[in-house]
């Protein structure tokens, strides 16, 4: 486990140079960003020096609280950044985006952490990155999913109104655009189970073997961790999206719009 | 004089527009005039419930409309609005469409036919209505309307895309049937050659919103 070089800090700060190489190529090429990729560096090193020096504190003193509050604070940050992706959305709708995320999310950790990998579920260890891919994963499915459900539903402003006038029920016109504003989210992380492994080998593995584990034993988790992200992008998007659109109708069966 | 089928006590609709008392009379054509902004279509999704009113009342067959089951009441009285939608599929495709999303068996090819020629789409079943003109569509629209029988058919801008001898055809065969089956016709028109000739009444609704609550 701890026979992976270790850096020091000096070859560690070599690292950046390849900055230079992208800094040249953005000059070159006058993409002004140069001072997006310095704020981005800069932030990025930052942000992941607090979370090194805080996981190293965490793993040094367990204690049941820090995993349930860190749970609590990463869930509360992929709703809030969920909402804040889907402006012009009504309240009730928000909430069942929150539940959802919060449900399919955190049933999904503890089902993975607690059954498939077998570790106490509040083992910080297992628990902090592993309900992080689950969790960034859920929210973005979700985020993709009401980003599609929402632009399908305003090109389709002629088709909605004509069928209510008809006399169709808003369920049955609605339902078919959340179902395939859910195809649009699941299908990303469908196709990148294809490529899996042939092209590149998926970042939990890399980490892993990187660490010293067995290839077999780096499969089987990124096989299981790949099925559990599959399984939340699903649960999450289907229920933001099934309990959401029933909000944008009322008991007079009036539509009344996201 | 008979009780209206449709009738209005009082109604306002988001505190914008007032509108005068108006009474629909079963089994005649009625046409809504009045300038744009006077509320006309918005008057037709009053009547079917698909905009409630602020205030006031909204009557079909002498019972408020919030008492009905607002889906069934817009199969009674059904509105083909003002923007035509079809699906790009052929017309006899559409109409197993849209009668599948009304959880109906797909009409007879000889039905479908019927109610075509009644609005002067003359077109075969298997053309496609992404390539048909805006007239040919709306009138193809008109006839999917038509064909689901309501008791009141309510038309928003009916012939807005068609000539006036074709649009004055149209209005002659749809009061014809009307009468034939007792359906109530609403149509909402700027056009007032075809009001004299086809309406049996005339609403037209005022000018000028409500003065600001004084």
């Amino acid at each position: 486990m701890n026979d992976i070089a270790d850096m020091t800090i000096w070859r560690f700060a070599l690292s950046y140079l390849l900055l230079l190489a992208v800094l040249a190529v953005m000059k070159k090429c006058r993409i002004d960003r140069t001072r997006l990729l310095v704020v981005a560096s800069a932030r990025m090193t930052v942000q992941l020096v607090i979370a090194g020096l805080a996981l190293t504190y965490i793993f040094r003193h367990p204690h049941p609280l820090f995993t349930i509050l860190y749970l609590l604070a990463m869930t509360a940050f992929a709703i809030h950044r969920v909402l804040s992706r889907c402006p012009g959305v009504n309240r009730r709708f928000k909430i069942a985006i929150a539940l959802s995320l919060a449900a399919a999310g955190l049933g999904t950790v503890f089902f993975f952490v607690g059954a498939a990998v077998g570790a106490s579920p509040l083992n910080p260890r297992y628990m902090i990155p592993l309900s992080g891919m689950i969790m960034g994963n859920a929210m973005t499915g979700v985020t993709l999913g009401m980003k599609s459900f929402h632009e399908s539903v305003e090109a389709g402003r002629e088709k909605i109104a004509a069928l209510l006038d008809l006399g169709v029920e808003p369920d049955r016109i609605l339902l078919p655009f959340a179902n395939s504003a859910l195809e649009t989210a699941i299908l990303p992380t469908l196709n990148s189970m294809l490529g899996m492994g042939i092209v590149a080998l998926p970042g939990m593995m890399t980490g892993q073997i990187l660490s010293g584990t067995l290839p077999t034993t780096a499969i089987l988790y990124q096989i299981s961790i790949l099925i559990a992200i599959s399984a939340v992008v699903c649960l999450a998007t289907f229920s933001s999206l099934h309990f959401g659109y029933k909000t944008l109708y009322n008991n007079r069966k009036q539509i009344t719009g996201m | 004089m008979t009780a209206p089928i449709l009738s209005t006590e009082n109604v306002v609709f988001a505190d914008l527009i007032r509108y005068p008392d108006i009474e629909i009379q079963a089994e005649k054509t009625t046409f809504v005039s009045g300038d744009s902004g006077t509320g006309k279509s918005t008057l037709l999704r009053l009547f079917n419930n698909i905009h409630a009113a602020s205030s006031g009342i909204v009557r079909y067959r002498g019972a408020n409309v919030l008492e009905y089951d607002p889906v069934a009441l817009r199969r009674e009285a059904l509105l083909a609005g003002q923007s035509v939608f079809l699906f790009d599929l052929p017309i006899r495709d559409n109409f197993r469409e849209f009668y599948a999303y009304r959880d109906l068996a797909p009409p007879a090819e000889g039905d479908i036919r019927r109610h075509l020629d009644l609005c002067h789409a003359d077109f075969p079943l298997d053309a496609d209505c992404a390539t048909l003109s805006g007239g040919e569509r709306q009138r193809v629209f008109l006839a999917l309307a038509l064909s689901f029988a309501p008791a009141v058919l309510m038309l928003d801008e009916p012939t807005s895309a068609l000539d006036h001898d074709t649009a004055s055809a149209l209005f002659a065969n749809l009061t014809g049937f009307a009468k034939e089956r007792g359906m109530t016709i609403v149509a909402v028109t700027h056009n007032p050659p075809l009001a004299e000739a086809y309406a049996d009444f005339t609403v037209t609704l005022p000018n000028g919103k409500t003065e600001a609550a004084e």
